[in-house]
């Protein structure tokens, strides 16, 4: 089969909806938008060729309706639906009901997407392909005894984790017994709300270990290649934050081991499209099959800026049934890149969605920096959905020369209304263990215990002082002024002050 | 002429300001610095400390003595007081900022997933009060101490911002 998509309609909202809009483009594809009520003026919904609303804010009732994104589907003409990441990206019952109603689901089969969905099945399929896996436990419906007596059989500390999850919902890491039951409930109740299926299961959890994994493509033809590594070790409540690829620890040797295991599992799997196999790798470099992603990850642009592949163009030609245009070969690793990922959060909080409206938005520039935003200045952050807003992505000829970059890039954003995790980035580019890329999924809570992660010095916050204190100074002087023109109205009192003021302000010279 | 005390993640700055014909005169603890800023709009202006140039973006958050100054990419949360005011309130030997908290509040907008107290019961210290759902994480909120719950003012399902009285203790 091969078919030529005109249209493709994006099944998603965001700085994911805003890049593949953006591929859609550059491939001469029309893109077709859908929106909740609150993204009415989003930024995805600004760029598209065709705009449909879905409804009500909650995504229960917008994007994760089948219905809706189906019907808007069928009355746009679009062939096919890319369904971005989260939402209905890994949803098989969406993927086959796109297949009977003729349209193109862009990524895996239905079939695909069920068993390496579930973290099950997929560590069964794992097992199957000769990878390692990480010693765990299953609970088929065992009580709260029967599953302390597993979690003492894995032996503690365990991860527990949602046999549907992803995102790090539904998982939790127990220290002791006596937190079991609690984290077991929490867990599971997630897991029901977040994926509509409770059950959950257990693993061994591995000291510091590297999140490392693998980005691979698969054509209809049997065809499957891999495009590096993607080291993922800066990880707040079991959520990546900051990617890289190469991984610092990565050799040749190991890439293509890890790369032929990644293989492996996707040809047993009858993979399509772009995935992703997560790995754990040990200090000892030994490593251990996690998880498939079956569908385009958000850190998908490191690879793009070491490779030069566009996975999202790639995903598209997938659909249309085209052969794979690069052979292992042809995957080159040229340089450095890392993704900071900019959330609306408060780091010093805990990372608490800080929710509000972009009073000020100014994006970084500049060589090696690409920023992937979902947003632009005035719009709202909702509290409906994730709090990323844009990814910085930057290239350097080599890690160092990345990381100087990205603190370049960093400190060019001009935000304000809302708390990011700005900040949070610069505290942890500047960290000497970060820098040598010693890294761990603990790296984290281990060198920023107290959630502190200013990276103001004392000259830094003399400034900003001096700013607040300018701020309020000429407040209180407009106060005064004002009050001090007895028979005028408020207005000329103001107009007046304004014209004092702005040739005070830009008059005066040195 | 004013003078203010202005603090950063516990750092003080004691401030004097003054216009002068071609500008300000600025001291930060004493020690006189060369300021000089130029309006870029509203709130934000281009600010030189001695010769370091920023762009500040300087927003009150509704609260008379806080404003936050975004500069470098980031946000830095100040807070600010006349200076005389700050002496007193030292001698008197009183903190700044709220006194103990009777009212819990939201720390975050979200869904009200669970309340998992009433008006009357004795909680005690890490039990949990309530789960909201934000940005697709539960948050369970706990009881920083023992007390006993006065009223519930929230209920399962309900949305809440940032700051939203859900319980009170007596």
């Amino acid at each position: 089969m091969n078919t030529k998509i005109k249209k493709i309609l994006i099944a998603n909202r965001g700085e994911i909806a805003v890049r593949i809009i953006r591929a859609c483009r550059d491939l001469g594809i029309d893109a077709v938008a859908v929106y909740s009520d609150c993204d009415k003026t989003a930024y995805h919904v600004r760029l598209a060729d065709e705009a449909y609303h879905i409804g009500p804010s909650p995504s229960t009732e917008s994007y994760l309706v089948h219905d809706k994104i189906i019907a808007a589907a069928k009355r746009s003409g679009a062939e096919a639906i890319h369904p971005g990441y989260g939402f209905l990206a890994e949803n098989a019952v969406f993927a086959q009901r796109c297949a009977d109603e003729g349209i193109i689901f862009i990524g895996p089969t239905p079939e695909t997407i069920t068993l390496l969905g579930d973290k099950l099945q997929a560590r069964a399929a794992a097992l199957e392909a000769d990878l390692p896996v990480v010693p765990g436990e299953t609970l088929d419906g065992d009580d709260l005894k029967a599953a302390l007596v597993k979690a003492d059989r894995v032996g503690f500390p365990v991860l527990i984790k949602a046999a549907a999850g992803g995102g790090g919902k539904g998982m939790r890491v127990v220290h002791k017994p006596e937190d079991f039951e609690e984290a077991l409930e929490r867990a599971s109740s997630e897991a029901t709300s977040a994926f509509g299926d409770g059950r959950v299961y257990i693993e061994k959890y591995l000291d510091r270990p590297r999140h490392i994994e693998i980005q691979i493509l698969c054509d209809r033809h049997g065809n499957a290649i891999h495009l590096n590594e993607r080291e993922c070790s800066i990880q707040r409540r079991h959520q990546k934050v900051i990617e890289e690829s190469p991984s610092p620890v990565m050799t040749p040797e190991l890439r293509h081991t890890m790369g032929e295991a990644a293989i492996s599992i996707a040809k047993k799997t009858g993979y399509v499209g772009a995935g992703t196999v997560e790995f754990m790798v040990a200090q000892d470099l030994s490593f251990y099959f996690l998880e498939v992603n079956t569908r385009l990850q958000v850190e998908h642009p490191v690879t793009e800026l070491v490779t030069g592949v566009d996975l999202v163009k790639e995903q598209i030609a997938v659909a249309e049934g085209k052969p794979l245009r690069y052979r292992q070969e042809d995957i080159k690793l040229d340089g450095h890149a890392i993704e900071c990922r900019i959330y609306a959060e408060d780091p010093q909080q805990g990372f608490t969605p800080s929710t509000g409206t972009l009073k000020n938005y100014r994006i970084p520039a500049g060589p090696g920096v690409r920023v992937d935003s979902g947003v632009v200045i005035y719009n709202e952050i909702p509290i409906f959905y994730d709090p990323m807003i844009a990814k910085l992505v930057v290239w350097g000829s080599d890690r160092t020369e990345a990381i100087s970059r990205t603190r370049r890039a960093l400190q060019e954003y001009r935000v304000a209304g809302l708390k990011t995790t700005i900040g949070f980035h610069l505290a942890v580019l500047d960290n000497a263990r970060f820098i040598t890329g010693d890294l761990s999924t603990s790296f984290l809570p281990e060198e920023f215990p107290d959630n502190n992660y200013s990276f103001l010095t004392d000259d830094i916050r003399r400034c900003a002082a001096i700013a607040a204190a300018l701020d309020k100074f000429s407040h209180e002087r407009k106060i005064a002024l004002s009050s001090r023109s007895p028979g005028k109205s408020e207005a000329s009192g103001w107009a007046t002050h304004h014209r004092r003021e702005s040739l005070r302000w830009f008059g005066g010279s040195r | 002429m004013s003078r203010y005390l202005v603090k950063i993640d516990g750092n003080e700055y004691d401030i004097d300001l003054a216009y002068r014909a071609d500008g300000y005169s600025v001291t930060v603890d004493g020690a006189p610095v060369r300021v000089t800023s130029h309006r870029l709009g509203e709130t934000r202006s281009v600010l030189l400390v001695e010769d370091r140039s920023f762009e500040v973006d300087v927003r009150s958050n509704g609260l008379a003595d806080t404003k936050t100054v975004f500069m470098l990419g980031v946000e830095i949360p100040a807070e600010i007081e006349e200076y005389h005011l700050g002496q007193l309130r030292k001698t008197a030997g009183m903190k700044s900022g709220p006194s103990v908290q009777k009212k819990l509040k939201a720390p975050m907008p979200g869904l009200i997933l669970e309340v998992k107290v009433a008006p009357g019961d004795k909680v005690s210290k890490g039990q949990p009060l309530i789960v909201i759902e934000a940005m697709k994480m539960e948050n369970v909120i706990k009881a920083s101490g023992d007390a006993v719950v006065k009223s519930v003012d929230v209920s399962k399902g309900a949305s809440v911002e940032k700051g939203d009285q859900m319980l009170e203790f007596e």
